[in-house]
């Protein structure tokens, strides 16, 4: 009995061993060109400055510290959170309807409701944030369309500030949370809510005592999702912000790339992600509560 | 008195006439099946009973109550899913509490009731429980319970078994017939299995392509089929073709067939000439072997009696049985059912006899 | 009575639902139909009203050297990117699904990082890398890379998920008729995954043409990618060449959308 379980254990070994080199190249790439670099931001960032090279002899806190000690960093980082927490917000409450009537639709132009989903998150960023720049400028499309209903006398600053940046990142990213929300939604069974209505519920409270709590997940992962990529977006604040809607991306890649101060630059890049990962923690203890009755 | 009544009603869908001028009078307490293979309706009828689906034409009305427009909620149903659709957000005393909160029963009141309708279903103790903590069977009677705990007017079952396996599926049948006596509540439960339908109901409606073929008991539609495809798919049947040659009285026949002149039961009113099957069940026909037969003499079984002979061309043995293919001098081929060992063999000549009684004239 | 009214209400609330989310559909599409609509207009301004059809901003376009250039760099470096993610995504993906037994959580974690991080944090970590291995962005070779390494999981998924989706019993079958190893992947497997590594070519192809912080960071001196030259250029000018360049930008895209939607279907996406 034993040689008989034996056999096929010893030619699976075999497979595995001849099959490694199938995952070799693309370990080489991520381990060698992602997971590595990664590491050289920390060390970056513990680099001493200098004036004649990108980094000096030695290595120390100063970046973390002076930065930590910057009124105007403060400023950036507190409005930076502030564009990501309204996005995330009203990306949620305009793509949660969303998500829901494609879930539901049976029509035939779903699959064209879908492209008008999918088509802006493939979309270049630089593109679209083009667009909205035809839209908010000052005389662009929405103040031209406002001044022609008679509903402002001049021109509204929609552009160069975070007003701005809020809308276009809400576009931009929109699809983000539509995406998650549209294969939870679609995995919650439909005789769910027939169950509901059988009981007697109408279809607000089988939305809100049966759908919602089932769609925590989708939720969930949709607003992380939303929120870290508009704290960590760049293209978008670089174009349509102006100096008013400037966030920490921005800062960092002038650090880098205009000021040349790469320690510098680092550390507030590690800041970053730290107050995004804590964010994070936090936002995931707290919706924990709310999906630890589900499967 | 009826207490549900659905009354010709009709569903299209764009060209596909799902339900044709479907009538069912439902009367108080009574289980009645929707029995038919996929597509033939029974589904649409269940949710248009359960408002998911609102008739193009006619009325569905719960007692006195029209509810043809009435949405689901506004219905007073219970309805267990084949996929039990139970909420896996909530415990089982949460599930079972659903319908109470709806319906604003005081919080003592729902207690009680769960805790009663949890010892029915005998699941006691098992009100903290989260679905997917429980066994398909489990999971089957919480969804009975939550259907049940309502009180509503009418139970709608939609295929609740399928999903269970064989053992569990046999037990559960009496569990939930016994169940629906206890409560007394007019119950309508749509199936594929004949099997289930035939142990459960009191009536059944055998359905296919959008129409009733037959509404009757489990005896009616099992002795006296409506057509050749009711017969068909409730049990095994064999048919003899031939014509009328005469009435010999209300209901029985003399049929002239390629095998010789049968004695058969039939309904009222069909006229000598007409072409007819004649429908033998395999458990209802005699088997002698021709030798054994001649040594008897034939009169034994009174007049009434048909017999037939042909040869053996196959056998199964089946456990408790063995079912036999017959070839008759005809052509015609003949499935019987034969208890006990089986002394008859492939090639054997054999005599068939049956009563005219189990016998029933389909219209061809 | 409540029956009736309550029936009025609902269609009301229907309406209001449609309305709304027509609505967010509008937004959605809105800003990427205004630019095609511009980038078509024969006047002079990026604004409102249209005054007529003309193709005299993509004529401006394909007149500018620079913007040539920067297209068929941004083609190469997709068309690079794609065709090595091909090859090592869809074997990567193979291995996973086929023969990582204790690490494949972590193997796949790996696989699909590159999209969990923000791709400014991968453009910042991989040029302090280049400039610390001595590469640095002197030569293309640390922007090709930088879209090599945030377009990989784009092919790695697609093809996992067709792997997910292929009944595993026909390749025990081929083998049991008879084919060897190679044989039965390239007839069968194979066959079977296509629709998954052509989805995942065209996602990378289309991300890659698309993707901005690794050009901006890694770009060698000289040569710029087509997202950077409508970046740079739109510092200075605010005229329609820009929306033609946003335009061609957009047909591409499109143009891939239609390939996935009718060969595979978009729904099959993963990302």
């Amino acid at each position: 009995m034993s040689a008989v379980e034996a056999a096929p254990r010893i030619e699976s070994r075999s497979n595995r061993g001849s099959a490694t080199w199938m995952v070799v190249p693309a370990l080489v790439l991520l381990i060698g060109f992602f997971a590595l670099p990664y590491l050289t931001i920390i060390t970056m960032s513990l680099r001493e400055a200098s004036t004649r090279a990108v980094y000096g002899e030695g290595f120390t806190l100063a970046h973390y510290t002076s930065a930590l000690r910057d009124f105007y960093i403060w400023g950036i980082l507190g409005r930076t959170l502030l564009i990501g927490a309204t996005v995330t917000v009203i990306s949620l409450l305009l793509g949660y309807p969303v998500a829901y009537h494609l879930a539901k639709s049976r029509s035939r132009w779903t699959s064209l409701l879908y492209i008008f989903v999918l088509s802006p998150l493939l979309v270049g960023l630089v593109v679209r944030t083009f667009a909205w720049m035809i839209i908010l400028s000052n005389n662009g499309v929405a103040n031209q369309a406002l001044q022609a209903v008679g509903l402002i006398d001049f021109p509204l600053q929609l552009m160069n500030n975070s007003l701005g940046v809020t809308i276009a990142l809400t576009h931009v990213f929109l699809p983000f949370i539509i995406l998650p929300l549209l294969g939870n939604l679609q995995a919650i069974s439909p005789d769910l809510a027939m169950a509901s209505r059988s009981l007697g519920a109408s279809r607000m409270r089988t939305f809100w005592k049966v759908t919602l709590p089932l769609s925590m997940p989708g939720i969930q992962a949709g607003t992380i999702l939303v929120f870290v990529l508009s704290i960590s977006a760049y293209v978008t604040p670089a174009m349509l912000g102006g100096t008013g809607g400037r966030t920490m991306s921005v800062l960092v890649v002038q650090y880098l790339v205009d000021n040349f101060r790469w320690p510098a630059g680092a550390a507030l890049a590690i800041i970053m992600a730290a107050v995004a990962v804590i964010f994070v923690g936090l936002y995931l203890r707290l919706t924990a509560r709310a999906m630890r009755r589900l499967p | 008195m009826t207490a549900l009544t659905i009354d010709r009603i009709n569903k299209r869908y764009g060209n596909l006439h799902i339900l044709k001028d479907i009538s069912i009078p439902i009367g108080q307490g009574e289980f009645v099946s929707l029995l038919g293979p996929s597509g033939c309706g029974k589904t649409t009828t269940l949710r248009c009973i359960a408002g998911f689906e609102r008739p193009d034409t006619g009325r569905i009305l719960f007692g006195e109550r029209d509810v043809t427009r009435a949405l689901p909620e506004q219905r007073d149903i219970g309805m267990v899913f084949q996929s039990y659709a139970l909420f896996p957000h909530m415990t089982v005393a949460e599930n079972l509490s659903f319908g109470l909160e709806v319906r604003k029963v005081a919080p003592a009141d729902r207690q009680r009731r769960i805790a009663d309708v949890l010892a029915m279903v005998r699941l006691e103790g098992y009100d903290k429980r989260y679905p997917r903590e429980l066994s398909g069977g489990q999971q089957q009677r919480v969804a009975l319970a939550r259907a049940l705990v309502i009180e509503p007017s009418v139970l709608l079952l939609d295929e609740p078994l399928a999903n269970l396996d064989a053992t569990l599926r046999d037990e559960m049948r009496f569990f939930i017939r016994d169940l629906q006596q206890r409560v007394g509540i007019t119950s309508i439960y749509v199936t594929h299995d004949q099997a289930e339908a035939m142990v459960m109901s009191d009536k059944i409606v055998v359905m296919s392509a959008g129409t009733i073929s037959q509404f009757g008991s489990p005896r009616e539609i099992y002795e006296r089929p409506a057509s050749q495809s009711v017969a068909g798919f409730i049990g095994r049947s064999n048919t003899i073709g031939g014509k009328i040659a005469e009435a010999l009285g209300q209901d029985s026949y003399k049929v002239e067939t390629p095998c010789g002149s049968i004695g058969a039961t039939g309904p009222a009113g069909l006229s000598r000439g007409a072409d007819v099957k004649i429908m033998i069940r395999p458990e209802n026909i005699n088997t002698r072997s021709q030798a054994a037969a001649a040594g008897q003499g034939a009169g034994e079984g009174g007049h009434s009696d048909n017999v037939l002979s042909g040869s053996v061309v196959n056998s199964v043995y089946q456990g408790s049985a063995n079912q036999l293919a017959v070839k008759l001098g005809s052509g015609d081929r003949v499935i019987v059912d034969v208890n006990g060992r089986n002394p008859l063999e492939v090639g054997e000549q054999v005599a068939l006899r049956f009563a005219a009684r189990d016998t029933w004239l389909l219209a061809s | 009575m409540t029956r009736a009214s309550s029936g009025v209400e609902k269609t009301i609330w229907d309406r209001l639902f449609t309305v709304l989310v027509a609505a967010i559909y509008i937004f959605l599409m809105f800003p990427i139909v205004l630019v095609v609509l511009l980038s078509f207009n024969s006047g002079e301004f990026l604004a409102f009203p249209l005054e007529g059809f003309s193709l005299r901003w993509f004529e401006a376009l394909f007149s500018n050297k620079r913007f040539l250039d920067a297209t068929l760099y941004s083609i190469r470096i997709a068309a690079v990117s794609t065709v090595v993610n091909a090859v090592i995504g869809t074997l990567a993906a193979i291995y996973v699904a086929r023969h990582a037994t204790v690490a494949r959580d972590y193997i796949r974690l790996i696989m699909t990082a590159p999209l969990l991080v923000p791709e400014i944090l991968t453009a910042i970590a991989l040029l302090f890398y280049f400039y610390e291995i001595r590469i640095g962005t002197d030569y293309s070779i640390g922007i090709q890379i930088g879209h090599i390494v945030v377009t990989f999981p784009y092919v790695f998924l697609n093809v996992s998920s067709a792997l997910f989706n292929f009944d595993r019993s026909q390749e025990e079958a081929a083998r049991s008729l008879g084919a060897g190893g190679w044989m039965t992947f390239r007839r069968v497997t194979l066959p079977a995954i296509k629709p998954g590594i052509i989805t995942g070519c065209l996602f990378a192809f289309v991300i890659s043409f698309d993707i901005f912080n690794i050009s901006l960071l890694l770009k060698s001196l000289g040569s710029n990618t087509l997202p950077l030259e409508l970046f740079d250029y739109l510092r200075f000018n605010f005229d329609p060449t820009a929306a033609a360049i946003a335009s061609l930008s957009i047909f591409m895209t499109f143009a891939a959308i239609l390939i996935i939607d009718r060969t595979v279907g978009l729904r099959s996406l993963r990302f």
